[in-house]
């Protein structure tokens, strides 16, 4: 891994990458008709452990219940579920090829790596619960309705923004 | 050429699975080419040191934006059939908020988090773990939460609907406005970050050379151009009619439902199809079936529900309803069914059903229930053919119109999770 880390190649340009993605997004709607997702497949793949874990709990649950489906087939064969694994594939051969492959933690000078990784998974936590009250995430709202020019969409990027601009004073030292 | 592909059924569910994946790659891997698998790259746009977010985001927006109103516009995609997360005004903004404290603490949105991850990033991957343990904690205080989550329901709208603009010039507007951010965004770049904008991928800066990132601007805000002046992207706007297959429908009596059908949908709580009362206000504020969305017929644009979805007309006799009908099919709506014999039939064979005295006493005793349901009330015995026959209707007041509220199950709005994110 150390090797590899010194020829790592430069991002590309964020309007060529933004354009890529736009391609992407835009072949979803024309073959799918519907846009990019992530949080509802790790919604669907939580509800699937917790029924296998607890099923009368699940099942008794109305949010589980709703991602677990009629029971006629397996929830994980869903369609966000195969294509958030194409995400983690799609990454994973992008870093490859630029050399980008690392085992480290991404983080600012003046702050040590356990508050980062707290921080990471308080951040998490608040946007899985964030994105089951707005429906969808930076993906199925953001990016998907915002193309849509869907009226709620627009409302929850510019509260997105609106909210981390407001909080980053008081994070600025995890960062920069 | 019938575009959404899927929702004209030209593959099924195995194959879109394959393709969720594609297209999943085709996510992942512009993702983290943009750098999106490094917090730091990404906490960086809230410090206006580098905008790659903006740039990303907007970039992708306006080039799907632009790309499906032109495909629409051409014919190719069906603009209704792309599905719309529904807008739930409040609880959105609250949502957003609260992602955007998680998207500054924690550095990811869940979809980079995923390309975090995968290319080692320990944060990323404890950024999951933190957003598993998120989902698990919502799910358990769900039930508490229903009525917020559920609060300000506006429906599938679109900005275009909401401010009544033509959608194309909000299409234009939407490019003008990501360019001119872009370029003040590379401005704070530069004030901010002391970064110097690249010239060759740059839209300021000198030199005044026709880079490949300018000419993708240009490229965009032509085809905004293009989106503001050439129209509605919805079909339906020059009607086809396929008279035979319209004749074959009538024929087959396909085009109607009967009132008791109907009735029992309704106490099924099914939510799968759309009832559009056509009836003046007045009339219906009088009296109106459970779920009937009160809409006058010239309301019924070619977008004003999607176009596979099952509407159910309602009228006094049916005649508006069998117009309203017509007007739909001709617009592409595919399954359309007038109330058989319209509101007055309702009348009297859901709400005031005659008991008829060779009927068995289950059959009867079903119809007694439904018509209390309702708010109605089975008739005595006695109507003969001939005073049915008669154009005396009962002398009825209609009920007020029956609460939907906990013997309904279905809500009004349901909350439709598994197609969105």
């Amino acid at each position: 891994m150390n090797s590899v880390e010194h020829s790592a190649k430069p991002y590309w340009n964020p309007y060529l990458s933004g354009f890529g993605l736009g391609l992407v997004l835009l072949a979803s709607f024309v073959i799918m008709g519907r846009g990019l997702g992530a949080s509802g497949a790790f919604t669907t793949a939580v509800a699937t452990a917790v029924h296998q874990v607890a099923p009368t709990h699940a099942e008794n649950n109305a949010f589980y219940a709703e991602y677990l489906g009629d029971g006629s087939r397996s929830p994980l064969k869903d369609w966000l579920v195969f294509e958030v694994l194409g995400v983690f594939v799609g990454g994973f051969l992008s870093g490859v090829l630029a050399n980008r492959l690392k085992l480290t933690v991404e983080k600012g000078p003046r702050i040590g790596k356990p508050w980062r990784l707290i921080f990471a998974f308080i951040g998490g936590a608040l946007m899985g619960i964030g994105a089951k009250i707005a429906l969808g995430c930076t993906s199925g709202q953001a990016l998907t309705g915002g193309s849509l020019l869907n009226v709620g969409s627009w409302a929850f990027m510019m509260c997105v923004f609106g909210g981390a601009y407001a909080l980053a004073y008081f994070f600025r030292k995890q960062w920069i | 050429m019938n575009a959404p592909f899927y929702k004209f059924a030209l593959f099924g569910d195995e194959a879109s699975f394959i393709l969720a994946f594609v297209i999943g790659i085709g996510f992942g891997f512009f993702l983290e080419r943009a750098g999106f698998g490094n917090a730091r790259k990404l906490a960086a746009q809230f410090y206006l040191r580098d905008l790659s977010v903006l740039k990303v985001m907007f970039t992708a927006i306006v080039t799907a934006m632009t790309g499906l109103y032109l495909l629409s516009r051409m014919g190719f995609v069906d603009l209704s059939l792309v599905y719309l997360v529904p807008t739930f005004l409040v609880p959105q903004i609250v949502g957003g908020l609260l992602l955007g404290f998680g998207f500054v603490i924690g550095g990811y949105c869940p979809g980079t988090s995923c390309v975090s991850a995968v290319t080692g990033r320990i944060d990323g991957m404890v950024y999951i773990t933190g957003m598993i343990a998120g989902l698990v904690g919502f799910a358990e205080v769900y039930p508490r939460l229903q009525g917020f989550v559920n609060m300000t329901p506006m429906g599938q709208i679109t900005l275009a609907r909401l401010f009544n603009l033509p959608y194309g010039l909000l299409v234009f507007a939407t490019v003008l406005m990501a360019v001119g951010a872009f370029m003040a965004g590379e401005w704070a770049e530069k004030k901010f970050g002391g970064k110097e904008p690249d010239p060759k991928g740059s839209l300021i800066g000198r030199p005044w050379r026709l880079t490949s990132v300018r000419v993708l601007a240009l490229g965009l805000i032509a085809a905004g151009f293009v989106a503001s002046v050439a129209g509605d992207p919805y079909r339906g706007s020059h009607a086809t009619i396929d008279t035979k297959s319209l004749e074959l429908r009538v024929a087959r009596g396909a085009d109607s439902i009967q009132p008791a059908d109907l009735a029992s949908w309704i106490i099924q709580g099914r939510n799968d199809f759309t009832l559009v009362d056509l009836r003046p206000e007045k009339d219906f504020a009088a009296y109106h079936i459970p779920t009937a969305q009160n809409l006058p017929l010239a309301s019924l644009t070619p977008d004003f529900a999607a176009h596979n979805q099952k509407i159910v007309l309602c009228s006094d006799d049916g005649i508006q309803a069998a117009k309203a009908w017509f007007l739909l099919e001709a617009q592409g709506f595919r399954s359309v069914y007038s109330l058989n014999g319209g509101m007055r039939a309702w009348q009297d064979t859901v709400l005031f059903p005659r008991k008829s005295s060779g009927a068995d006493t289950a059959a009867s005793e079903k119809q007694a229930q439904v018509a209390k349901y309702f708010g109605g009330a089975q008739q005595a015995e006695g109507a003969t053919a001939s005073t049915v026959a008669a154009p005396v209707l009962p002398v009825v007041t209609m009920p007020a119109a029956p609460a939907v509220t906990n013997t309904i199950s279905s809500k009004p709005q349901a909350r439709k999770k598994k197609e969105g994110c």
